[in-house]
């Protein structure tokens, strides 16, 4: 943890919040950091996210619809939090709903 | 002189015998989820199934045009026979503890061996320990690995340039590595990050595109096309003017007068004026892949959602739609 203060605690379960935290170690720092600087593990690639929108002006740029963009998010896990984890958790889901437009329905996955 | 006329008259009844030259076939690949679909390139028909398991990605085709690799779930290595139209190998990078995997994937030209970009993940004493991406060289009949060489930590795709004699690495910025010698060693490195350019060059098409791998790529301004001479090595950058349009892979027509991109709109590019010349709205929504047919009438657009649709490239109405089996990756082009 850092030594520099911003705030200071006042009352007794700030105090012992902080007390909890003596002590520790660094266990999160940002990417830019590095190394390795870039996410590992799931999103493996660099991509800054630019299909979010490159462009000045309309049209933005995401996927028309979304769902056909389903797979490429998953297998790579692009999108790890929205859709099936294919690197680790879920490697087969592209079995049970190869077609996402019509096997929606079948989709497991927590 | 009198021995030339005999020569050019040899010559000629030659080239009589021989006929007219075979028509060229163009036989496209749909990659997709669990099978690699055939399209027919003249009557654009689906005309057969290859089951490969798994979710497809990199292709790889050898020279001979007879064997095509395909990566899945970022593991496994494919090889279709294309005469059979059937996998006859696959080759695992998981085991002895470790998961493997592949974002990079080229064929030396012998095509025994490939070269991969690997990243490695395990567990030890309960914490997860992930390698850098490694550049392996594989030998493709035993899965052995030959040699490899660490690479920073943002390399992602590769292709081999100069009669696979180099690796181009692509990640942040383009690495440059010699594996001509017996240790391979990065020995020149393209800035890219530095010229706030953002990559993803999932998608090439080198030898559908007359040996160019080209990708598009996006600056805070502009799109560019980033072209790689796989013969020579040559790095050629082609801003393009005006507002960007959006495209996840691009290709060249076959005479490189213009490109064509992809991603909700087909895209075509002027390369004599690096300027849009048209943008048509997919209906069907938005393709990963685009490719053309060798005569350059014919534009494909696939992967992404389950269809691919044909257009005219003179007219830029959609010809046909094909309903694919499954949602794809990508689509191929291989010309008999």
């Amino acid at each position: 943890m850092s030594n520099k203060k911003t705030i200071q605690a006042l009352n007794e379960k700030a105090k012992a919040i902080e007390a909890l935290a003596d002590g520790e170690t660094e266990t999160v720092r940002a990417l830019q950091d590095g190394p390795p600087g870039m996410p590992a593990g799931c999103t493996t690639v660099f991509d800054t996210g630019w299909e979010t929108n490159p462009r000045p002006t309309y049209p933005v740029g995401n996927c028309q619809a979304s769902a056909r963009d389903f797979h490429g998010c998953a297998g790579d896990c692009w999108w790890p939090a929205q859709t099936p984890d294919g690197l680790t958790n879920h490697p087969d889901m592209d079995q049970q709903c190869p077609n996402v437009a019509r096997d929606w329905r079948k989709m497991k996955y927590d | 002189m009198k021995n030339r006329w005999k020569a050019l008259i040899a010559m000629t009844v030659l080239a009589a015998l021989a006929g007219p030259p075979a028509e060229a076939k163009d036989m496209f690949y749909y990659i997709g989820y669990g099978v690699i679909q055939v399209i027919d390139g003249d009557t654009d028909e689906i005309v057969a199934d290859i089951p490969a398991e798994g979710w497809l990605r990199e292709t790889a085709l050898t020279r001979d045009k007879r064997y095509l690799y395909v990566t899945a779930k970022r593991h496994l290595i494919h090889k279709v026979d294309l005469e059979a139209r059937k996998v006859v190998d696959t080759l695992d990078l998981n085991g002895d503890g470790w998961d493997r995997f592949v974002y990079g994937f080229d064929l030396a030209p012998d095509g025994k061996t490939a070269y991969l970009s690997v990243r490695g993940r395990t567990t030890e004493g309960g914490e997860v320990v992930v390698t850098p991406p490694r550049l392996t060289q594989m030998d493709l009949k035993t899965g052995k690995t030959l040699r490899t060489l660490e690479l920073p930590w943002d390399v992602a795709t590769l292709t081999t340039v100069k009669d696979g004699s180099m690796v181009y690495a692509i990640g942040k910025d383009l690495y440059k590595i010699d594996v001509s010698g017996k240790e391979m060693k990065i020995v020149e490195t393209y800035p890219m990050y530095e010229k706030q350019m953002n990559f993803l060059p999932f998608w090439n098409y080198s030898w559908e595109n007359g040996g160019i791998f080209m990708a598009n790529y996006y600056t805070p301004e502009l799109m560019g096309l980033l072209g790689i001479n796989k013969e020579t090595g040559e790095i050629t950058d082609t801003p393009l003017n005006g507002i960007p349009v959006f495209a996840y892979s691009v290709i060249y027509s076959p005479d490189k007068k213009k490109a064509y991109g992809v991603m909700d709109e087909l895209n075509v590019i002027d390369l004599t004026t690096n300027t849009y010349e048209a943008i048509v709205v997919n209906h069907e929504g938005t393709a990963y892949g685009i490719n053309v047919s060798t005569d350059g009438l014919k534009v494909y657009l696939a992967g992404g959602g389950s269809t691919l649709t044909i257009y005219d490239t003179k007219t830029l109405k959609p010809l046909k739609v094909l309903q694919m089996a499954t949602d794809g990756m990508d689509l191929r082009r291989v010309t008999f």
